[in-house]
């Protein structure tokens, strides 16, 4: 059974890069394109990782880190936070919500995949 | 040669050999009392002592071997932790290299038999040493109490077991993984990253440790209990592998270590390293057995250790923190060492005689000019062929200059090295807490330039000590930490070396310095001086009296004399001083007062010679320009007319050209009739006749057997800053 | 015989759950055995919990096996090296080979 992976992020560019490199490793993706979006999308459906940007419209990556690890469902799912060389505080920030894994932008797709096997069995 | 002839020589090599040690050992003395991290240092003294002690064995000075004796039997002391290194053993141990010194040079002098006043006083400084013996053998017994108890701490931090297995061979490195109890709350799976492990290379054997996973009852499901050792096969960089964990490894043990059975790959690759004197950490990091990150944790912990006061060499917590195994360190601090010893072994190889490589340097300065002689005559031939050949020696000769005033350059740092015994006497003899710090000991210059530079030095850092510092109780009222800091720095600048003497006192007061030039007549009441100027009027003659130190902020005394050294030096001095913070003042020495760069020009019928590095920029000169500045680039540039300095009556020639110079951030037009090029040129002082012609820094010889003179631009702009001064 | 048959997850998920769920599985009987046949996700705390049961077992001196391991689980216990361990003859479920 292929794992489920949710990209969460406003630009759709980004959304894409990540879901073309994740597919064709044989991972389902489900897109949202911020914190609320991806609130409502999730709704209990099992996922097995979740890649979020920090800055987005309407609910911004760390709190929707926050929001998610409150949900049974969610508590304990890997998360990754894309972040860029100047967001360095960020990334401790993100930890501090529990997204413990971060990808610094801009990224190569093997290593988003790198980091996505370090987190997740096939 | 006769024996005894050569026993004489082997005896001067001697001398001169102690003396260096001697001058080791005091400098290492020195380091004692300010580093912490004295293992190395020690080890440096005691071997000065212990080759002193052997030389002397062979010319049988029994009195030297016996007294050297006992300072080793300290120092061995010191080696093995016996004696704690503090002010008061240095302070015991100064004296021995003094009294040292004295004893050596008297077998110089060719008194080879001890007097009896010599002997006194060896004993009288052996007494001094006996309590820290007696100390030392107090300690012997109960050493081994301290070792066992040392072993126990260790044992309670969990040790990376060896993984006993056939596979071993196969792998090269050795992981232990004991991840966060708290990581699979995170979302981090060991199981996951271990098995992006296998993306980087092989697992030759693994082993699931459950040791840690407590009773049913207080087992919490959601905390990670599991520990995994890992052998692993991979030709990654260390760096690699340890960036796989990037994501668990706060809260979590990680250690990659090379495998036991690669242990002695790892030594000999430490030893085929061509390495010089690199640190123990980069030695490590550079053959791929630590990385970066895990020697910036180990430096963390050393710092955070000497913040309690404790202290501990790199290699050890390195040991300590499973990052590397002890005979990698070893084979690494062996390594820097000998590397160390061969630099010293290369530092002494050769002994010049002094005399003789100045005749090589003026023979090379003939060199250059007979090669530029050549080539001129061959330019004039017009064969290709001849111009080609003579353009190959030219680079050639140029590059034999290069090295040969490379023989006679010398870094300073041992002339720094001097001052820390004067810091440290003259701050006792004041009552002052002073520390120095010396930087930029590896700058090189010009032997002859370092033999001159010292009583200056001396000067400079005497005057800061004495009336730049202010006494201990004072700093405390004005927030200064109590302890005074004096500034030794060296670095090269386009062209010049410059050494800084800072200290963080009182400052120059500008007011009393302006006060004080009035009442001099040095200049007039009213006049606007910039802080600058007003600073460097205490090298002016008039301000050497005595009776300013106390009332002037210091730093009256003999300031002209320090100018005049350095202006005999082709350099120059400046002043940077902010009240209540301290002062600076940097001196600016050419690297080399044999041969310079310089830049031909034509005035009338004569040549002259500009120092290339005092050169920005040729212009040519607006025509019909009458004043005695112009405008460059929307800035006034002043300039001086060569042609009426040096009072050349030629006729003009159509085209004139302003060389732009520029001394110490002043800019100034040269005007001049003739651009003649580039030229490497040898400088051959004036004769004590023009000593007294300004402007003029010595004269050479150039190709065409014409003389030209060398124009010394700094005293040349301070001339025109002058005439600007008083219209 | 008393027999237990996980169902799909055996992870950080469900790990605070199946712990008492296995314990009190092991007071029922001396003799056990886990199906593990539908075990199609197991992560670290999955397999600690295996762990654990096997041990507790032992201690009380009751006889645990393992059995019809899935692929899931095959694959952990290969990783950590473990097959042998846990002592049962692995006995691969229907749908695989």
């Amino acid at each position: 059974m292929s794992k489920t992976i949710m990209i969460v992020d406003d630009s759709s560019s980004i959304r894409q890069l990540v879901k073309i490199s994740l597919k064709g490793d044989g991972y389902e993706v489900i897109e949202a394109c911020d914190g609320k979006d991806a609130l409502s999308k999730m709704d209990g459906k099992k996922i097995h990782l979740i890649i979020s940007d920090v800055n987005m419209p309407n609910m911004d990556g760390i709190t929707f880190v926050k929001e998610a690890k409150k949900l049974p469902a969610y508590k304990f799912t890997p998360i990754i936070m894309l972040t860029t060389e100047s967001q360095q505080s960020k990334i401790q920030e993100g930890q501090a919500a529990g997204a413990k894994a971060w990808v610094v932008k801009p990224f190569q797709p093997q290593q988003m995949l790198a980091a996505v096997s370090k987190l997740i069995l096939p | 040669m006769s024996l005894d002839k050569e026993m004489q020589e082997l005896l001067v090599n001697y001398t001169i050999e102690s003396a260096e040690l001697l001058q080791v050992m005091e400098e290492g003395l020195m380091e004692l009392e300010s580093i912490e991290e004295s293992e190395e240092t020690i080890n440096a003294i005691f071997r000065a002592a212990h080759t002193i002690k052997g030389g002397a064995g062979i010319f049988g000075f029994e009195h030297i071997v016996g007294f050297t004796h006992v300072v080793e039997s300290v120092l061995d002391a010191m080696r093995d932790g016996l004696l704690k290194v503090d002010s008061e053993l240095v302070a015991a141990l100064l004296p021995c290299c003094d009294h040292l010194g004295i004893l050596v040079r008297e077998i110089a002098k060719g008194h080879t038999e001890e007097n009896s006043d010599l002997t006194k006083q060896s004993e009288k400084i052996i007494a001094g040493l006996q309590p820290f013996l007696d100390n030392a053998e107090g300690k012997q017994t109960d050493s081994s109490q301290v070792a066992s108890q040392s072993i126990q701490v260790q044992d309670e931090t969990h040790r990376v077991q060896n993984i006993e297995c056939d596979n071993s061979k196969s792998g090269n490195w050795h992981l232990f993984l004991h991840f966060n109890p708290d990581c699979l709350r995170d979302g981090m799976d060991p199981l996951s990253f271990i098995l992006y492990l296998t993306k980087l290379g092989e697992i030759i054997e693994l082993t699931t440790s459950t040791q840690a996973l407590p009773s049913a009852g207080e087992m919490d499901p959601e905390s990670n209990y599991l520990i995994f050792e890992i052998v692993f096969k991979s030709d990654a960089e260390k760096a690699d592998i340890e960036n796989v964990f990037d994501f668990v490894r706060a809260g979590s043990q990680i250690h990659i270590l090379p495998l036991e059975s690669k242990i002695e790959y790892y030594i000999d690759l430490i030893d085929s390293l061509e390495s010089d004197d690199m640190q123990l950490g980069e030695l490590l990091i550079k053959c791929g057995v630590i990385t970066r990150r895990e020697l910036e944790e180990g430096l963390q912990a050393q710092q955070a250790k000497r913040e309690r006061q404790q202290s501990q060499h790199i290699g050890d917590i390195l040991i300590e923190q499973q990052t590397v195994q002890k005979p990698i360190v070893s084979a690494a601090l062996e390594k820097q060492q000998r590397v160390k010893e061969s630099k010293a072994i290369e530092n002494q190889s050769i002994r010049v005689d002094a005399g003789r490589l100045d005749i090589l340097i003026d023979l090379i300065g003939e060199l250059v000019i007979a090669g530029a002689s050549a080539s001129l005559r061959a330019s004039q031939t017009g064969d290709m062929a001849l111009q080609e050949a003579n353009a190959a020696v030219i680079s050639l000769v140029e590059e034999v200059r290069d090295s040969a005033l490379q023989l006679r350059m010398v870094p300073i740092g041992s002339t720094f090295s001097r001052f820390q015994r004067v810091v440290r006497d003259v701050s006792k003899e004041l009552g002052k807490d002073i520390k120095l710090h010396i930087s930029g000991a590896d700058t090189e210059i010009d032997k002859s330039v370092v033999e001159k530079i010292g009583d200056p030095l001396m000067h400079l850092v005497r005057n800061a000590m004495d009336h730049g510092i202010e006494p201990a109780q004072l700093r405390i009222e004005r927030d200064k930490p109590a302890q005074g800091n004096l500034q030794l720095n060296a670095y090269h600048s386009s062209g010049n070396i410059v050494i800084e003497v800072s200290d963080d006192g009182r400052g120059l007061d500008r007011d009393k310095i302006l006060a004080k030039a009035v009442e001099r007549g040095l200049i007039q009441v009213g006049e606007t001086l910039s802080d600058q100027e007003v600073y460097s009027l205490i090298f002016e003659p008039g301000f050497s009296t005595a009776d300013q130190i106390s009332n002037l902020s210091g730093r009256g005394v003999g300031m002209d004399v320090v100018k005049r050294n350095i202006t005999e030096l082709r350099g120059d001095i400046a002043i940077d001083s902010t009240p209540g913070k301290g002062t600076t003042l940097r001196i600016y020495l050419p690297l080399t007062l044999a041969i310079i760069d310089g830049f031909l020009v034509g005035v009338g019928e004569s040549s002259y010679v500009i120092p290339l590095d005092r050169v920005v920029e040729c212009v040519a000169l607006p025509p019909n320009e009458n004043h005695d500045y112009m405008e460059l680039r929307g800035e006034v540039l002043p300039f001086i007319r060569l042609r009426q300095l040096f009072n050349k009556k030629a006729t003009l020639s159509k085209r004139q050209n302003v060389i732009v110079v520029e001394h110490l951030g002043v800019k100034a037009g040269l005007v001049v009739d003739k651009l003649k090029g580039e030229l490497q040129t040898v400088i051959k002082p004036l004769g004590k006749l023009f000593g007294h012609v300004q402007g003029v820094g010595g004269s050479t010889i150039l190709g065409s057997g014409e003389v030209a003179l060398i124009i010394d631009v700094p005293t040349l702009l301070r001339q025109q800053e002058f005439a600007s001064n008083t219209h | 015989m008393q027999t237990l048959a996980l169902e799909s997850e055996l992870n950080i998920f469900n790990a605070a759950e199946q712990k008492p769920r296995l314990l009190e599985f092991l007071e029922c009987d001396e003799e056990l055995e886990v199906d593990l046949a539908n075990v199609s996700e197991i992560d670290t705390a999955g397999l600690q919990l295996l762990i654990l049961i096997k041990r507790e077992a032992m201690k009380a001196g009751k006889k645990l096996k393992f059995v019809m391991h899935s692929q899931a689980v095959l694959n952990v216990l290969e990783l950590t090296n473990l097959t042998g361990t846990f002592g049962d003859q692995v006995v691969l479920s229907s749908d695989e080979e």
